[in-house]
């Protein structure tokens, strides 16, 4: 079956060039700026650094962070009058509550009060509840790619037909983690940012929100604004937060999408650069267009001299631009551009320019050298949508995972006497093996992601290197967030951490793994509480199927003494305090292994019964189920124990389930990616051929060829099925 | 001056977590970034919050920090002209 195409049936934005879409075409008309001296918060260093604004956003009192409402408001314009309720929701986030935390911190707080609405994934579920959405909800946090990844991963979800409309979008808000962050590496410009200029100083950060209502369809829909024909996703593999001196992972995400969208570089009209305004990536932005457009470079501006680098958002800000480019048939300027840089070569447009618009390419990179980059078309651009070779399956080859109780082989001992591995093991053997100037920079988090990812790389015996890393995470990298503000707040916000900055981004550790791996491919970081590994291989099962491999697949989460038990309310019920993850290397080759693992129910929490009942419709109904599934492991976060356990036991009975059914948090431990260790357990199981008698309830139970599910409950219902054929 | 670049030897350790770097390990007159010791461009500027706390030396643009980080004795020449000069706001 052909792929379907893709429209922008709908949009909405909010940042500092305005409050809507009419608000910003305006702005962007008249080539103006957002960019002014912070107000949003009181700053005790005297001067104050110029940063993109959403100005007369009402704050509201009810606890509502302001990321959550910038995406709110913009979502309710993208969405418009739409009769139809968006299918799946995906947004692009980084920063999420923080703004919200920090001033929490800043009071000297230490009650979980902000717990829900910390989480970068919260504000996609925030807007999924808002606009009614049942289905999937999805959340991209590689830090500025953010929106841009999200945006692609929309795409293929929607290519093959697995739904019929996304709202996808991006969000950020100002908050002191960036403003103070980004400052301490030296890349603001203190006269506001001057993207591709010869005298530019560095970015201006910014905030704003922007969303896209995605139709997939044969035929361009009434009112399509733009089709999106394609999208490409790499990673430097080079540096946590420099990006590479030649544009090498910028050539190839240009190349990469080009390719995907089914054009050559001359039926480019017009580039939205990336372009921060930072010495380096304009650089190295401007050698990888040269590289991919040589000497026939089409019109290319940046628009962040205008609405400063809203992180996350500005993927989506930056679409909603490409959109307006092809309908309105005009490119906007540069804004703060004003000299050549020889070094850079060319010159971006000083003023609007009104013609014609058919096609865009737009560019996002973020830290962890993650980049995106997308083509947009006028709907009637194109005729017909390419054919593709079908998706491949991807196979388990190889699989670690750490919890207190060790590494791989330690944990799956342990599990299989039915003996608990709950506890946080010592920082020094996350890592084993790598000398400790290798990891010196990393805090937890990141560590395990490394360790994982040596292991498993090492486990699966393969030379080449891996292609994609997909890392699910529900709270990143805490101990980074805290020092950071810890060192901040204690010097009455004078002094800060470079070094955790950069590693707080919940992509650093991905981008660890991917500098350690060479992992040349898409680096995607998924969050969404304990249901993060599950997106984690959502994303890849869309992403890496028709692309590049090995892939790995992995989720963790760390025990941080503060800010754990303040953001996820299961992990002061459990019996001790435990942290871990899991993590997959696979291949979509012949001779791989008979393993698999894929994502299958997906959806928001709320009546616990009707959930389970549509998870086994997913599944096939009560007779494939039981002919399938040889065993159930079953992930309850403590906190939503008392609420799920009497709907779950009457599920079991009315459905006549024979087999075991393993409850892995009372032998993981309460981490909300304890789901990924699950993962990891129920491959060796599936290699045994049998749940040993301890977890089994007594003899020995086989599979018998069947497969195992592994449920997650709490506030998404998910399943994820694992089966050797 | 050299009591003082000895100090500063510790205050790098420190900083960067070099564990498996002792002081004597640091040559003053060496290149410190992109040398021996695996010191890059973060590295630097996390170095540059310490020496502002510690010693009131700003160093606010990157190519002052280019030219100050050269070598560690020229890190030290650099803090204490400054701090005898009166430039310094600690």
């Amino acid at each position: 079956m052909a792929d379907q195409r893709v429209f922008i049936t709908g949009m909405g934005i909010i940042s500092a060039m305005g409050n809507g879409v009419a608000e910003t075409l305006q702005a962007l008309q008249q080539a103006a700026t957002g960019i002014r001296a912070l107000t949003l918060f009181p700053c005790p260093v005297e001067t104050l650094l110029p940063v993109g604004e959403v100005r007369g956003l009402a704050t509201g009192d009810d606890g509502v962070p302001r990321t959550h409402q910038l995406a709110s408001v913009a979502a309710r314009e993208a969405l418009g009058d739409a009769k139809h309720v968006p299918d799946m929701v995906i947004m692009g986030v980084t920063t999420g509550g923080m703004l919200a935390t920090e001033n929490y911190m800043k009071e000297g707080h230490r009650q979980p009060r902000f717990s829900y609405y910390h989480a970068a994934g919260s504000v996609a579920d925030l807007v999924a509840q808002e606009c009614g959405c049942r289905g999937p909800v999805l959340t991209v946090s590689t830090a500025c790619s953010s929106g841009a990844v999200g945006i692609k991963l929309a795409l293929e979800i929607l290519r093959r037909g697995a739904v019929r409309r996304v709202l996808v979008g991006g969000a950020d808000s100002l908050c002191r983690l960036t403003y103070y962050g980004f400052n301490s590496l030296q890349i603001v410009d203190r006269s506001g940012a001057r993207p591709m200029d010869r005298d530019r100083h560095g970015m201006s950060v910014a905030e704003g929100a922007a969303m896209l209502l995605l139709t997939a369809a044969d035929h361009p829909p009434a009112g399509a604004l733009a089709e999106i024909l394609g999208g490409g996703l790499t990673c430097d593999a080079h540096h946590p937060a420099a990006p590479h001196p030649e544009g090498r992972g910028a050539q190839e995400a240009m190349t990469a999408a080009l390719e995907d969208a089914g054009l050559t570089p001359g039926a480019v009209d017009y580039i939205n650069l990336h372009g921060t305004g930072t010495v380096e990536n304009d650089l190295a932005e401007g050698f990888a267009l040269k590289k991919v457009f040589e000497n026939r470079l089409p019109p290319v501006s940046s628009v962040k001299g205008s609405f400063g680098h809203s992180l996350a958002a500005a993927g989506v800000i930056e679409a909603v631009v490409a959109a307006l480019c092809i309908r309105e048939g005009f490119m906007p300027a540069n804004v703060g551009w004003r000299h050549q840089d020889e070094a850079i070569g060319f010159s971006p447009l000083v003023a609007p320019l009104h013609q014609p618009v058919q096609t865009v390419l737009s560019n996002s990179f973020g830290f962890g050298g993650n980049n995106a980059a997308l083509v947009f078309a006028h709907p009637g651009f194109r005729e017909a949508v390419k054919a593709r070779p079908s998706a491949r399956t991807l196979r388990v080859r190889a699989y670690a995972c750490i919890t207190g109780a060790g590494g791989t082989s330690a944990t799956l001992a342990r599990f299989f006497r039915g003996a608990s591995c709950q506890g946080t093991l010592a920082a020094d053997r996350l890592t084993d093996g790598l000398p400790p100037h290798a990891v010196r920079r990393m805090k937890r988090l990141a560590r395990m992601a490394l360790g994982l990812s040596t292991r498993v790389v090492s486990r699966a015996g393969r030379a080449d290197p891996v292609s994609d890393v997909y890392f699910g995470t529900a709270w990143g990298a805490l101990s980074e967030t805290h020092d950071f503000l810890e060192k901040l707040y204690a010097s009455n916000e004078f002094y800060t951490s470079p070094i955790d900055f950069v590693g707080s981004v919940h992509n650093a550790p991905a981008g660890q793994v991917a500098m350690r791996a060479r992992a040349r491919g898409a680096n995607v970081a998924m969050t969404g509480g304990d249901a993060s590994f599950e997106q984690a291989l959502t994303a890849a099962d869309y992403l890496a199927a028709n692309g590049r491999h090995p892939v790995l697949v992995g989720g963790a989460d760390e025990m941080h003494p503060v800010f754990s038990a303040l953001f996820d309310p299961s992990v002061p019920m459990g019996d001790t305090p435990a942290d871990g993850g899991g993590m997959l290397f696979l291949e979509t080759a012949g001779d791989a292994s008979p393993l698999t693992l894929r994502p299958g129910y997906f959806a928001p929490g709320g009546d616990v019964s009707e959930s389970l009942q549509a998870a086994l419709a997913y599944h096939g109904g009560p007779r494939t189920f039981n002919d399938r599934i040889g065993a159930v492991m079953v992930g309850i976060p403590a906190a939503c124990r008392e609420d799920c356990a009497p709907h779950l036991d009457d599920f079991w009975g009315r459905l006549g389930f024979k087999g075991p059914l393993i409850d892995y948090r009372r032998y993981f431990g309460e981490f909300a990616s304890a789901s990924a260790v699950a993962a990891v357990a129920a491959m060796a199981l599936l290699e045994r051929g049998a749940i040993p008698g301890a977890l089994a309830g007594g003899e020995e139970w086989p599979l018998a060829g069947r497969g195992i599910l592994l449920l997650g409950l709490g506030a998404t219902i998910t399943t994820m099925l694992a089966a050797s054929s | 001056m050299d009591n003082f670049i000895e100090e500063l030897k510790v205050q790098i350790i420190d900083t960067l977590a070099l564990e498996d770097i002792t002081p004597e390990d640091i040559d003053p007159e060496a290149q410190l970034v992109g040398g021996d010791l695996g010191i890059d461009s973060i590295d630097v500027l996390e170095l540059v919050m310490m020496v502002e706390k510690i010693y009131g030396v700003v160093i606010d643009s990157k190519e002052l920090g280019a030219q100050v980080f050269t070598s560690l004795g020229a890190l030290g020449a650099y803090i204490q002209q400054t701090r005898n000069a009166g430039g310094a706001i600690g």
